[in-house]
């Protein structure tokens, strides 16, 4: 049960007639009348307890896009008339979670509540709270049901705007723009004629023999290779840099990188890790890859646990036994890389070429920037030292022929895709 | 998944078998409550009230007066005290809490007035020449004078006076513990409250003392001073009563809408939502602590070693150098800004700076080095 705000007002105006009548027995006649009304409101009311729900609509939607997602009533018994209440987590960002309802005796109807997610992850429903106002609009019945659904809020790819520069660059690697590059791991495309500027060590002189023109090979790199994308969600993956944890970052960056390296035919896996896998995919196809990808990205979430270098690295030597290579997104912060990943490297990159890609804080670099007083030269001391415990990380790890890069959350994406079709390119994978 | 079950809010059943524990434990203590104030009888008031039966309280000399036909009115305000004033003997317990001029005014209604241990303010109200001499212990005092030989022995003592116009008794150690002064109204001052208490009326000659002092004429009137008499505040009447009394019943009816009105508001449209937050840790927050413990201890040497550090890497990198250079070849890159061997030495290698200036100094020498650097 649950009173609307013409009681107080009938009570308040009440009080003035009492006033004017100056009786005692006015209060009585003013909270029986009171009392009255509440009571044939409350028995006249519509029972929202009968009411059945159903919901459908958006089960999907990426971060800072909108979802609808449609409640369907349906009333068995008298008139509803009052409103309802949505109730989502806080995060799920329902934009007006209240609705006014007026169903009919034995009708349906159906309310849309709109979602902005404010967070990555799985948003639920709560709650279905429904007001029933009773004939006088003194008082009404209230009772809540539970209406499960949830929207998936999915990583949003933000770095998706440097796609396209990236697959130029990608198609000019293939040859198709007629430049030409041989190596290791490159393999024979076809033959052409020869213009100028051709590497000379590229004729063909048994085809230019067959031919009545100079003959060169062509070579584009060897496709179907694979990457395996290693995910750490480990503590130092929930530091923010700006106002998103690293691990979105980490993602943003593994999406560009996924995409690209599918559509240079290679196959990519995936796969969480801190202490245990906590998502992973593979074998996907590289045409539909993006989608399992950034659902099994989307539920997960930093945990406040050491990652253990020896499990994944024997997580990463089960999930791959061709050479491939594997893309470590990391926060890069010294100790975990020197005393956790360091030890165990060694069988790793022995069968493996591997890539760290560190996430870097701009803050730590306006730090660094900072003069004028004793304060901020502290600070850009303690950034300067944060930073060459970064660089002594990265040597430690060149040094064991792993490539680092470590730029800040906005850079990364493009960086990491640079360095992998570099790589591709060098034919090292 | 139309199912007619998803209502969550307890029905009426279970609201009455959560709510039946705590209804039953309060129905316990309300009949505890009662039981137990029955149990112990009718008794109300405070110290010095005619109808407390507290040990403190003067129930039982109350009803001893009354025994011998007196008529005690308890009264509480002062306004119905001195209605009834003429022509009884008035007790004040408390006097102090009077105004002296209401206290005179007493005086001149009654026939007789008794003031329990007034201040000296109180008492030069009836008697321009008395003095409070000081605090006596409450023991047995013999009484030496006429008015209370016949009582004998009694327990008094309290606040002493001394006084050259009227009676004085019970002598002790800081003056006078009754004292009679009778300007056409017999004035009595008693030192102490402690003859009239339930407690101590048996003993000595206190019951006879306190007779004779209150049972005088045929009407007590006993005033009990009440903190909540609206005469004796400075304000004179509460807002209330100032309003015509039909106003009364309207701001009666107000707070029953006012009630209404936090019903209204405090019934949420189903439960508070709560958020599983994630983890908010800034990333930078150890740089940013260390800058912090840097800064506590004056570490104005590990930070210039921090600062030269990084400087000496981005110019070894500019000249492309890789970070083991040593000190000759990193001076030999850095002079080509034009400054001095030395002086790049002392900036790259130099001692730690000791005190904040001098760091800050050094900081921003390094700087313009490796702008130097840069344009050279």
């Amino acid at each position: 049960m649950a009173l609307t705000g013409r009681t107080p007002l009938l009570a308040a105006i009440g009080a003035v007639v009492v006033g004017l009548v100056a009786s005692p027995a006015g209060i009585g006649v003013v909270v029986a009348v009171l009392l009255l009304g509440v009571v044939i409101d409350v028995v006249l009311a519509g029972s929202p307890r009968a009411l059945r729900f159903s919901r459908a609509g958006a089960t999907s939607v990426r971060l800072g896009e909108q979802a609808d997602v449609v409640l369907h009533i349906e009333n068995p018994g008298r008139r509803v008339r009052g409103v309802l209440r949505d109730a989502w987590q806080p995060s799920a960002g329902a934009v007006a979670d209240r609705h006014r309802i007026d169903v009919g005796a034995g009708q349906r109807a159906s309310v849309t509540t709109v979602l902005r997610p404010t967070r990555r992850g799985d948003r639920q429903a709560v709650r279905v709270t429904v007001r029933s106002v009773g004939p006088l609009g003194l008082a009404a019945r209230q009772c809540s049901h539970e209406v499960p659904w949830a929207v998936r809020a999915l990583p949003p790819f933000e770095s998706r705007k440097h796609l396209p520069s990236r697959l130029a660059r990608l198609q000019q690697l293939d040859g198709r723009q007629a430049v030409l590059i041989r190596g290791q791991g490159t393999e024979f495309d076809s033959l052409r004629e020869y213009v100028v500027g051709d590497d000379v060590r590229s004729i063909d002189w048994r085809a230019s023999a067959r031919a009545a023109d100079v003959m060169v090979r062509t070579w584009r790199p060897e496709r179907d290779r694979r990457i395996l994308i290693v995910l750490d969600t480990s503590r130092t993956s929930a530091g923010r840099v700006g106002d998103v944890p690293r691990l979105d970052a980490a993602m943003d960056a593994a999406l560009l990188l996924a995409t690209i390296a599918s559509h240079a035919g290679d196959r990519v896996d995936l796969v969480a890790y801190d202490r245990r896998v906590k998502a992973a995919v593979s074998g996907m196809s590289s045409g539909d890859l993006l989608p399992p990808l950034v659902n099994a990205m989307a539920p997960v979430e930093p945990s406040l646990v050491e990652l253990d270098a020896r499990g994944m690295v024997a997580e990463v030597l089960r999930r791959v036994r061709q050479r491939s290579l594997v893309v470590l997104l990391t926060g890069l912060d010294a100790a975990p890389i020197e005393h956790g990943l360091l030890p165990v490297l060694s069988s790793l990159t022995s069968r493996h070429e591997l890539l760290v890609a560190g996430i870097a804080d701009p803050r730590v670099a306006d730090m660094a920037a900072g003069r004028g007083d004793a304060q901020t030269v502290y600070e850009a001391a303690a950034a300067e030292r944060t930073t060459a415990e970064r660089r002594h990380a990265t040597t430690l790890l060149a040094r064991h022929g792993v490539s680092v890069v470590d730029a800040t959350p906005d850079r990364l994406p493009p960086a990491l895709a640079d360095r992998y079709l570099a790589l591709k390119s060098e034919g090292r994978l | 998944m139309t199912a007619g079950s998803t209502q969550v809010s307890p029905d009426t059943r279970r609201v009455w078998l959560a709510a039946r524990g705590p209804l039953a434990m309060l129905l316990v203590i309300v009949a505890a409550a009662i039981v137990l104030t029955l149990m112990r009888g009718h008794s109300e008031g405070g110290a010095l009230d005619p109808r407390s039966a507290a040990p403190n309280g003067s129930r039982a000399l109350a009803q001893v007066l009354g025994d011998y036909g007196v008529d005690v009115r308890p009264m509480h305000t002062l306004a119905t005290a001195s209605r009834a004033a003429h022509g009884a003997t008035v007790l004040v317990t408390h006097p102090n809490t009077l105004d002296p001029a209401d206290v005179k005014r007493l005086s001149t209604i009654a026939e007789s007035l008794v003031l329990i241990a007034p201040n000296q303010r109180l008492a030069r109200a009836v008697d321009s020449d008395i003095d409070v001499t000081g605090q006596a212990a409450e023991t047995t005092h013999a009484p030496e004078c006429a008015l209370a030989d016949a009582a004998g022995d009694a327990t008094t003592g309290g606040v002493g006076y001394r006084t050259p116009n009227g009676e004085l008794c019970y002598p002790t150690e800081a003056g006078a513990s009754l004292v009679r002064y009778d300007d056409g109204t017999p004035v009595t001052l008693l030192g102490t409250a402690t003859p009239l208490t339930n407690e101590a009326l048996d003993e000595a000659g206190n019951a006879a003392l306190t007779m004779r002092l209150l049972g005088e004429r045929e009407r007590l009137v006993w005033y009990v001073p009440s903190p909540t008499d609206p005469t004796l505040r400075d304000g004179s009447a509460s807002l209330l009563s100032l309003l015509p009394s039909g106003w009364r019943y309207g701001i009666a009816t107000l707070a029953i809408a006012a009630v209404l009105l936090a019903l209204w508001r405090a019934r949420r449209l189903g439960p508070v939502v709560t958020e599983p937050l994630p983890v908010v840790v800034h990333a930078a927050e150890t740089t940013e602590g260390r800058a912090q413990l840097y800064r506590r201890v004056g570490a104005a040497d590990h930070a210039a070693e921090a600062l030269r550090d990084a400087a000496r890497h981005r110019i070894a990198a500019s000249a492309g150098l890789t970070a083991d250079a040593g000190p000759v070849a990193v001076v030999a890159v850095a002079s080509r800004g034009g400054r001095s061997p030395d002086e790049v030495h002392w900036l790259l290698y130099g001692p730690a700076p000791s005190d904040d200036a001098a760091l800050v100094r050094l900081a921003t020498e390094l700087d313009r080095l490796e702008n130097e650097v840069r344009q050279a």
